[in-house]
């Protein structure tokens, strides 16, 4: 038997040497860097330039109305109401398909005042496109607008007939918002834990596919083997270099979102999303389990195939499933069920999600995922030991 | 000192794709790699491994260096039983397999020292060790450098390097002069020569090959394999002797021919 101190070492030298050959592959890393630690801050902060238009044209006191000359009424009731009326264009109707119209058109008939007097309910157009965002988010705000001008000038008729108004209103109706303004700002910010997941991934895959099956695409692995090191101990430190790149990533798209936070445009968004070092902390909790869990997961699938080339086809599963694995919180309206906690990838997804929300999680719930994680990384670094020799020579 | 007795070892192949789909799969299909390889290697020695290709010798140093288990036989580098001790064994070896692949993000020398680390050797260690085996084979200038786009001749030298890094007693090289030039073959052969010598530590060296100049010009003892079985063995001299030939060539292929009747004579287990 070799002390356990010289099966220590071999698995440290070959980390060593996993690790300095993967932070050689200098393009490599840049592409990574750039796409899975930079992109998630970028769409963050693109995401609240969006937000903030919406928030500047919510304010915006601007009603753009065709044929205003035919209403002097609502164009008084506009006044009243502090609205500045502009002129629709002529062609509002293709800028409005086309996304160049950023407002709703109201589109007054040219017998309104007419029919008014007569008693007829004429009919007011508010023109919009529900693919187009930001017009789509306006006309709310407009036809409000418009109800007040109608309820006016119904209490007015009720008036001076003497019955009280609020014969029309028998029950009153009062939203209440339980959500705190941090689980608000999870339907903006929920993306945010998918993007963190795909950059721990990506930062996994091309060192998991190098170490196993561009060894084999190499011929590397064979005279490899033909060292007097335990097969597991080559795969543990291949794997802890694998994990380790992972979690360099983690940590660097976790930490990236608090500077993204001082870019961030929408004072709305900014102060809904709330994400300090303590978040940051809480997701790498998440994290760091998952990424050791998904290196020998990787490494186990890759270690089967012959090139880097197939290897990628055969992984592209793992990836495919991390990806859409977090879909079933968006499809399943069930809420939060136990058995999510169980399903890697989903259940990083709900623990980053309720930490955004500022829940934050207990132990119990950090447990299973724990365990799931230690499973998997065991199973795939004894997967890979198993297939290692039987790879090298076929 | 490297000994292997009636080694044998069987694969299952797996049966062709049939049909449109390559769904179908034809039944699976017994290859004996190797049936009867027999051997003794001695120390300060050149034992050459000579055999057409598929004879079955590439599979029979892949079983000696541990990288697959021999369904019968009995290998001993030393003394030491390969399949019972796999690494004491192979930390007595220096292994040039079939493929010797580097890792072209590493310079020369860090291919060599990562080697020498797994084999135990301290880190100063084995870069003294990069530096005298640099010397020995001519590749100083290499050393520092990447080894992306290394020539076929640099890539072998730098192989071997790292397979002797640990500076074994027993040195494997299967088909060591594929791809080289004349010059790298020949760099290889004045290596091994000198390592054969007292001052190059009398190792014992075996390696396969299927050219047979390549024997007549290096080797102490041949052993002929033909058909994954040990036909022949001696030197050159009691070779040609045996087939009563003045030319090697010829001698070596009436050694394999008269195999290949007597194999003809008693067809193999097929399934």
């Amino acid at each position: 038997m070799r002390p356990l101190a010289s099966v220590a070492s071999n698995a440290w030298v070959v980390y060593r040497k996993e690790m300095a050959d993967a932070l050689r592959d200098r393009r490599t890393l840049a592409v990574v860097l750039v796409t899975s630690v930079l992109l998630g801050p970028l769409v963050l902060v693109a995401l609240s330039a969006f937000v903030a238009s919406l928030e500047e044209r919510a304010e915006k006191r601007e009603v753009v109305v065709a044929g205003i000359e035919h209403a002097p009424t609502l164009a008084n009731w506009f006044a009243r109401q502090t609205v500045v009326v502009k002129p629709a264009p002529t062609d509002y109707e293709a800028r409005l398909r086309a996304s160049r119209l950023g407002d709703p058109v109201v589109v007054v008939p040219a017998d309104f005042e007419d029919a008014l007097r007569r008693g007829d309910v004429p009919v007011v157009e508010v023109v919009s496109d529900s693919a187009n965002k930001q017009a789509e988010s306006g006309a709310a705000r407009v036809e409000r607008l418009l109800q007040g001008y109608n309820r006016e000038r119904a209490t007015l008729h009720l008036a001076v007939r003497g019955v009280s108004p609020e014969l029309l209103q028998e029950v009153q109706v009062e939203p209440r918002d339980l959500a705190s303004a941090q689980s608000r700002a999870t339907q903006i910010t929920g993306m945010l834990p998918f993007f963190v997941l795909m950059a721990v991934l990506y930062g996994a895959l091309n060192a998991a596919l190098d170490t196993t099956a561009g060894e084999r695409e190499r011929g590397s692995l064979e005279p490899l083997l033909t060292n007097p090191a335990r097969r597991v101990d080559l795969v543990v430190g291949k794997w802890a270099a694998v994990a380790s790149l992972g979690m360099l990533i983690a940590v660097l798209s976790c930490f990236s979102f608090i500077p993204a936070q001082w870019l961030l445009r929408s004072d709305t968004l900014s102060a809904l999303f709330l994400y300090g070092w303590r978040e940051a902390l809480l997701f790498l909790a998440v994290l760091l389990p998952f990424a050791a869990a998904l290196s020998a997961v990787l490494m186990a699938v890759a270690i089967r195939c012959r090139t880097f080339k197939e290897a990628q086809a055969g992984t592209s599963i793992v990836v495919l499933a991390i990806s859409l694995l977090p879909l079933a919180t968006v499809l399943n309206q069930g809420g939060e069920q136990p058995w999510q906690l169980w399903v890697p990838a989903l259940s990083q997804q709900l623990l980053m999600t309720r930490v955004l929300r500022g829940e934050g999680f207990g132990v119990e719930q950090v447990v299973v995922p724990l365990v799931v994680c230690a499973a998997l990384a065991v199973g795939g670094i004894v997967a890979v030991a198993r297939a290692l020799r039987a790879a090298a020579v076929r | 000192m490297i000994e292997v007795q009636g080694l044998a070892k069987r694969f299952l192949a797996p049966g062709a794709s049939r049909g449109l789909l390559g769904l179908r799969r034809a039944p699976r299909r017994v290859v004996e790699a190797v049936r009867d390889v027999a051997f003794a290697a001695p120390d300060g020695a050149i034992t050459g491994l000579l055999g057409p290709n598929g004879a079955g010798k590439t599979t029979t140093l892949r079983m000696l260096a541990a990288l697959i288990a021999p369904d019968a036989g009995r290998m001993a580098v030393d003394g030491i039983d390969v399949v019972a001790r796999p690494r004491e064994a192979l930390a007595r070896m220096g292994v040039l397999s079939d493929a010797r692949g580097l890792y072209p993000r590493l310079t020369a020398r860090e291919n060599v020292v990562y080697y020498g680390a797994l084999q135990g050797l301290a880190r100063d260690a084995a870069n003294a060790r990069a530096e005298a085996l640099a010397d020995m084979l001519d590749m100083k200038p290499l050393l520092d450098r990447r080894t992306d786009g290394f020539s076929q001749g640099e890539r072998m030298k730098t192989a071997l390097a790292r397979a002797l890094v640990h500076d074994p007693a027993n040195i494997v090289l299967d088909e060591p002069t594929n791809g080289l030039d004349v010059l790298a073959t020949r760099a290889l052969r004045d290596a091994l020569r000198w390592l054969r010598t007292p001052a190059g530590g009398g190792k014992c060296i075996v390696f396969s090959t299927h050219i047979m100049q390549e024997v007549e010009r290096l080797c102490d003892g041949v052993v002929v394999v033909a058909h994954g079985r040990t036909v022949a063995a001696g030197t050159v001299g009691q070779l040609l002797a045996q087939a009563g030939e003045r030319d090697f060539e010829e001698a070596f292929v009436k050694l394999a021919f008269a195999q290949e009747r007597a194999a003809r004579r008693a067809p193999a287990v097929a399934g």
